[in-house]
C-alpha cells in the first residue's frame, strides 16, 4: 500500500496540502480578525493572511509540476507578491524559507519536511528588523522544533511531522500571552500565530485524507488559458496582465519588447515565471508577443476606463515639468481629504489603503514601477504597511527608499520636507528627520472591552493614542485631546493640524477646535477634511 | 556726485529704492501702477505703503497692477536727454513684468540718446543695489559692465504669511512649486536667475520658515549687499537685521518696506532677506 500511503511530499502533495491549508484559513479567518489585541480598527490580521495564502495559492494552481521545490518556489513567489499586513509578509518569508530548504529537491521525506519547517522560520526571523517573541516568529519556530523532534522518531511520517508541527504551533500559540503584556492585558492569543497554527492543521487535514486517496488523482489538471478577448472599442487601453511560463526566461528582454507596446509595464519573476503587467491599445499583439517565450497563464485584460483601480493614478503628473532631481513619491493613504493633500503636494502615485486595508507589497509595487521615475520615496504612513512596504525595495529594478512613516502626520511632514532639485539621499534624511519631529494624536472608539498599557477601556469609550500608543480614554473627543496635547506639553509645539475623518460630525469638529483654542492659546489650528474612516480625529503636532 | 556724472540712473518703483538715495544719487524712479477697482495709483506716488496695505485688507477685490507704458518711459528719457549722455535703465525682472520690455520699446522713441536697458531679473532691493553700483560708476560702459556681472548674483529670499496674492496673480505655479492648495504650507521662495518664484524649502511654520531661510542665506556667504525686506511686518524685519548685523559684522544690513505693486502679490506679513551674492 506503500503508493497510497504519503511516504514523502512532492509537488503534487505539497500542492494539496496548500490547498487544504486556503480552505482552513478561509473557514477560519474571522477568528483570526477577531483577536485583536488593541481596541482600534485594525482586526484584520485573518484577512491578511488569507489574502496572502490565496495570491501563493494563485499561483501553483496552474502548476503540475512533480517536484516539491518547483511548487514552494510559486508558493514563495505568489504570497511575497501578495503580501498583505506584517503577518502576510512574515508569512510570505515562511514561505521563502521554504523554498529555499527544499530547493532542488522532488520529493521530501518526513526529516527534510522538518528541515525545511525550521529553515522556514529561520528565514522569518532573519527577515524582521527587531524580532519580537509571542508572535508569529515565535509559532513558527516552535513548530519547526516540534516537527524536528517527531522526525527523529523511528516510525516517522509526513503526517506524523505535519501533526508535531501544527502541535507545536498551537501549543506556542497558547503561550504567547505570557510572552507580550499587550496580549496578556487584552486577554487574547496572538493573531498571526494562531493563523499560522490554522494553516499548518489545514495541511494535515488534507495529508491525512490523502492516505486514503491516491495522491496523483487529486492533482488538478491545469486549465487551459482561455480568455475571451471581448473587448470595447477604443476607450483608455487596456490593463492586460499575465504570467509567462517557460524556461530561462530573460526577464529584461521580455520588459524590453513589452514596453514598446504600452505603459505601466511591470515584469517581474523567474527564470521559469514571469509576471506582466502592462497598459496597453493592443492586448492581443503584447499576448503573441508573450506567446513566443512560454506558455500565457492567468490571462487578464480589462478595460481601464470601467476597472476598479486600486491605484489611483496622478491625474497632473504628465503636465508637470519633469522633476529635476528625477525622485517619485509613492504614498499610502486613505480618505479623500488626505488623498488631496497628499497629491498637493506632489506624491505622483497614490496607494489607497491604511489601517484596516492594508494594501499589498504588490500595490505598492505596481505604483513605484508606474512612477515615472527610477528612484522612488515610498511612505507607509502605517505601521502596518512599513512591513509590506520594505519588500519594495527588492522586486524592483528601481532605487526605492521606504521611510518607515507610522502614521499619516508623519507622512505629511515627509512630503512636506521633500525638495525636487535635491538628491534622493539628501531627501530621504531630511524627510526621516522630519517625520520624527512629529507628534501624532489619533482618536478614535474602542470596538472591545480591553485593556491596554495600563489603561481600563470599555467598548465605545473615546480613546486617544499618542505615537501608536494608548494614552487616555473618556467620554467626549475634546476630552481625550485635550489630555493628549496636555500629556505632550503644549509649549513645546507651534501648531496643531486636525484632519477630520469621516466620523466626526459639525458640531464635534467645532466643539474639538473651540477646545483646543481655549485650552491651549500658544497653539495655532488648523483643520483639514481628512476624510479618513476610523478615526474621527487626526491630529499633527508640531 | 550727478554733477560729475554725464549719464542718468533710471529704476522703477519695484526697486523699493530708499528715498535717502534717490535724492543723493540722483535716480529717476518711474513709477507702476495699482488699480483698486476705477481707481489708479502711482506706485508710492499717489499712495503711501501703509495706505496701500490698509485698503488691501479691506479690499473685497484684489488690485491689479500694471508696468509703466513705453510713452511714461519715453517722456523720462526725453527730458533726461537734456542734460545727459545717456542712462542705465534698471527695471524689474523681465519674468515677472513687462516694465522692462516697456523702457525698452520707451527708448527707441527717443533720438540720439543712448538708454541702455537692464533687465535686473530680480525684485525690491536687489534692483536698488544695482542703481547705487551704477550711480558710482564715472561711465555708461563701466556701469552697465558692473550691473551686468551683478544681475545673475541677486537673490530674493522670501516667506510669504500666505500665496493667495501670488497665485491670483499669476506669478506662481502650485503644481510646479509642489504646494498644494490644501495645507497651510510656510514656503521659502525664491527669485533668481531670471526664474518665476519658486519653493525652495516647504515647512508649516513660520518660525521653522524664517530658520529655513537664515539657513539658505548662509549657503550664500559671502554677500555684496543685504537687505531685510517687508511688508507691515517691522518688528519681525528689525530682529531679522539684528541677527544679520550680529553674524556679519561690518557689513551694511538695509531694513526696507516692499512696495504696493510688489505688495499686491505678496499680501501683507510678508518678510524677505534679498543681496547680491560676492
Amino acid at each position: 500500500m506503500a503508493s497510497r500511503r504519503p511516504v514523502g511530499v512532492d509537488g503534487p502533495l505539497f500542492k494539496q496540502a496548500l490547498l487544504g491549508s486556503l480552505n482552513w484559513l478561509s473557514a477560519n479567518h474571522e477568528e483570526v480578525n477577531r483577536l485583536n489585541v488593541f481596541p482600534v480598527p485594525d482586526g484584520d490580521t485573518g484577512t491578511n493572511m488569507l489574502l496572502t495564502l490565496q495570491s501563493a495559492v494563485e499561483d501553483i494552481k496552474e502548476s503540475s509540476a512533480a517536484e516539491v521545490s518547483k511548487i514552494a518556489k510559486l508558493a514563495s513567489h505568489g504570497s511575497l507578491m501578495g503580501a498583505r499586513g506584517n503577518s502576510g509578509v512574515i508569512l510570505s518569508q515562511i514561505f521563502r524559507g521554504f523554498a529555499r530548504a527544499v530547493e532542488g529537491k522532488s520529493s521530501l521525506t518526513p526529516r527534510e519536511l522538518a528541515v525545511a519547517f525550521e529553515e522556514a522560520a529561520n528565514a522569518a526571523y532573519r527577515a524582521v528588523n527587531k524580532p519580537t517573541e509571542g508572535t508569529i516568529l515565535t509559532v513558527a519556530r516552535e513548530a519547526g522544533r516540534s516537527a524536528a523532534a517527531a522526525a527523529g522518531e523511528d516510525d516517522a511520517t509526513v503526517p506524523s511531522v505535519i501533526a508535531a508541527a501544527a502541535a507545536g504551533a498551537r501549543a506556542a500559540v497558547l503561550k504567547t500571552p505570557s510572552q507580550l503584556q499587550i496580549l496578556r492585558d487584552a486577554g487574547v492569543v496572538d493573531a498571526g500565530g494562531f493563523g499560522l497554527q490554522i494553516i499548518l492543521e489545514g495541511m494535515l487535514k488534507t495529508v491525512e485524507e490523502a492516505e486514503s486517496f491516491s495522491v496523483e488523482t487529486a492533482a488538478a489538471r491545469p486549465k487551459a488559458a482561455q480568455v475571451a478577448l471581448d473587448l470595447p472599442e477604443g476607450g483608455w487601453g487596456y490593463c492586460t496582465e499575465f504570467l509567462i511560463d517557460g524556461a530561462g526566461l530573460d526577464i529584461d528582454v521580455i520588459r524590453n519588447e513589452i514596453e514598446a507596446l504600452g505603459n505601466s509595464v511591470l515584469v517581474v519573476g523567474e527564470p521559469e515565471l514571469v509576471k506582466v503587467h502592462v497598459h496597453t491599445d493592443d492586448p492581443t499583439r503584447v499576448i503573441s508577443l508573450a506567446g513566443r517565450y512560454g506558455k500565457i497563464l492567468k490571462l487578464n485584460v480589462g478595460d481601464m476606463s470601467t476597472q476598479h483601480k486600486r491605484i489611483l493614478d496622478s491625474e497632473s503628473a504628465a503636465g508637470r515639468p519633469p522633476r529635476a532631481n528625477g525622485v517619485g513619491l509613492v504614498a499610502v493613504v486613505a480618505g479623500s481629504g488626505l488623498v488631496e493633500i497628499f497629491r498637493g503636494l506632489g506624491v505622483d502615485a497614490i496607494v489607497e489603503g491604511g489601517q484596516t486595508m492594508n494594501p499589498s507589497t504588490q500595490d505598492m509595487l505596481t505604483a513605484v514601477d508606474g512612477v515615472p521615475y527610477d528612484e522612488v520615496v515610498l511612505l507607509p504612513n502605517n505601521g502596518n504597511v512599513i512591513l509590506a512596504a520594505s519588500q519594495v525595495p527588492s522586486l524592483t529594478k528601481k532605487k526605492v527608499h521606504v521611510i518607515e512613516t507610522h502614521s499619516v502626520p508623519q507622512g505629511v511632514a515627509a512630503v512636506v520636507a521633500f525638495r525636487p532639485e535635491r538628491s534622493g539621499a539628501d531627501n530621504v534624511a531630511a524627510m526621516k528627520a522630519e517625520a520624527a519631529r512629529i507628534q501624532t494624536i489619533e482618536v478614535t472608539h474602542a470596538v472591545r472591552d480591553t485593556r491596554s498599557n495600563g489603561l481600563k477601556v470599555r467598548k465605545g469609550d473615546v480613546i486617544g493614542l499618542i505615537n501608536d500608543k494608548l494614552e487616555f480614554a473618556g467620554a467626549d473627543y475634546a476630552e481625550v485631546v485635550n489630555k493628549a496635547l496636555g500629556k505632550l506639553g503644549p509649549d513645546a509645539y507651534e501648531l496643531v493640524t486636525v484632519y477630520r475623518g469621516q466620523g466626526a460630525s459639525d458640531d464635534e469638529m467645532a466643539n474639538l477646535e473651540s477646545a483646543i483654542r481655549s485650552n491651549f492659546p500658544g497653539l495655532e489650528v488648523e483643520v483639514q477634511q481628512g476624510g479618513q474612516q476610523h478615526y474621527p480625529f487626526i491630529l499633527s503636532v508640531e | 556726485m550727478t554733477a560729475k556724472r554725464r549719464f542718468a540712473v533710471v529704476t522703477d518703483s519695484t526697486a523699493d529704492l530708499p528715498d535717502e538715495w534717490r535724492t543723493r544719487y540722483g535716480i529717476e524712479v518711474v513709477p507702476l501702477k495699482v488699480i483698486f477697482g476705477n481707481e489708479t495709483f502711482r506706485d508710492r506716488v499717489d499712495i503711501s505703503d501703509d495706505e496701500f496695505f490698509r485698503r488691501l485688507a479691506a479690499a473685497t477685490r484684489l488690485p491689479t497692477t500694471s508696468a509703466p507704458s513705453p510713452g511714461e518711459f519715453a517722456e523720462v528719457y526725453s527730458r533726461l536727454a537734456r542734460d545727459h549722455d545717456g542712462c542705465i535703465s534698471i527695471h524689474l525682472g523681465a519674468q515677472l513684468s513687462a516694465t522692462a520690455e516697456a523702457a525698452r520699446i520707451g527708448a527707441q522713441s527717443v533720438e540720439g540718446f543712448r538708454v541702455e536697458v537692464v533687465d535686473s531679473q530680480t525684485v525690491t532691493m536687489p534692483i536698488a543695489f544695482l542703481c547705487r553700483v551704477a550711480a558710482e560708476c564715472e561711465t555708461l560702459e563701466a556701469a552697465a559692465a558692473a550691473v551686468a556681472e551683478r544681475v545673475p548674483k541677486s537673490r530674493v529670499l522670501a516667506l510669504l504669511d500666505t500665496l493667495r496674492y501670488l497665485e491670483m496673480g499669476g506669478r506662481l505655479n502650485r503644481a510646479q512649486a509642489m504646494i498644494g492648495t490644501m495645507l497651510d504650507l510656510k514656503p521659502l521662495l525664491l527669485v533668481a536667475g531670471g526664474e518665476m518664484p519658486k519653493a525652495v524649502s516647504r515647512v508649516r511654520t513660520r518660525s521653522r520658515a524664517v530658520s529655513a531661510m537664515v539657513e539658505y542665506f548662509r549657503g550664500d556667504l559671502p554677500v555684496e549687499h543685504v537687505a531685510v525686506m517687508h511688508a507691515q511686518a517691522g518688528a519681525e524685519a528689525e530682529t531679522m537685521a539684528a541677527g544679520l548685523r550680529k553674524a556679519l559684522p561690518g557689513q551694511e544690513v538695509v531694513i526696507g518696506q516692499i512696495g504696493c505693486v510688489l505688495g499686491t502679490h505678496t499680501g501683507p506679513k510678508a518678510l524677505g532677506v534679498v543681496y547680491i551674492k560676492k
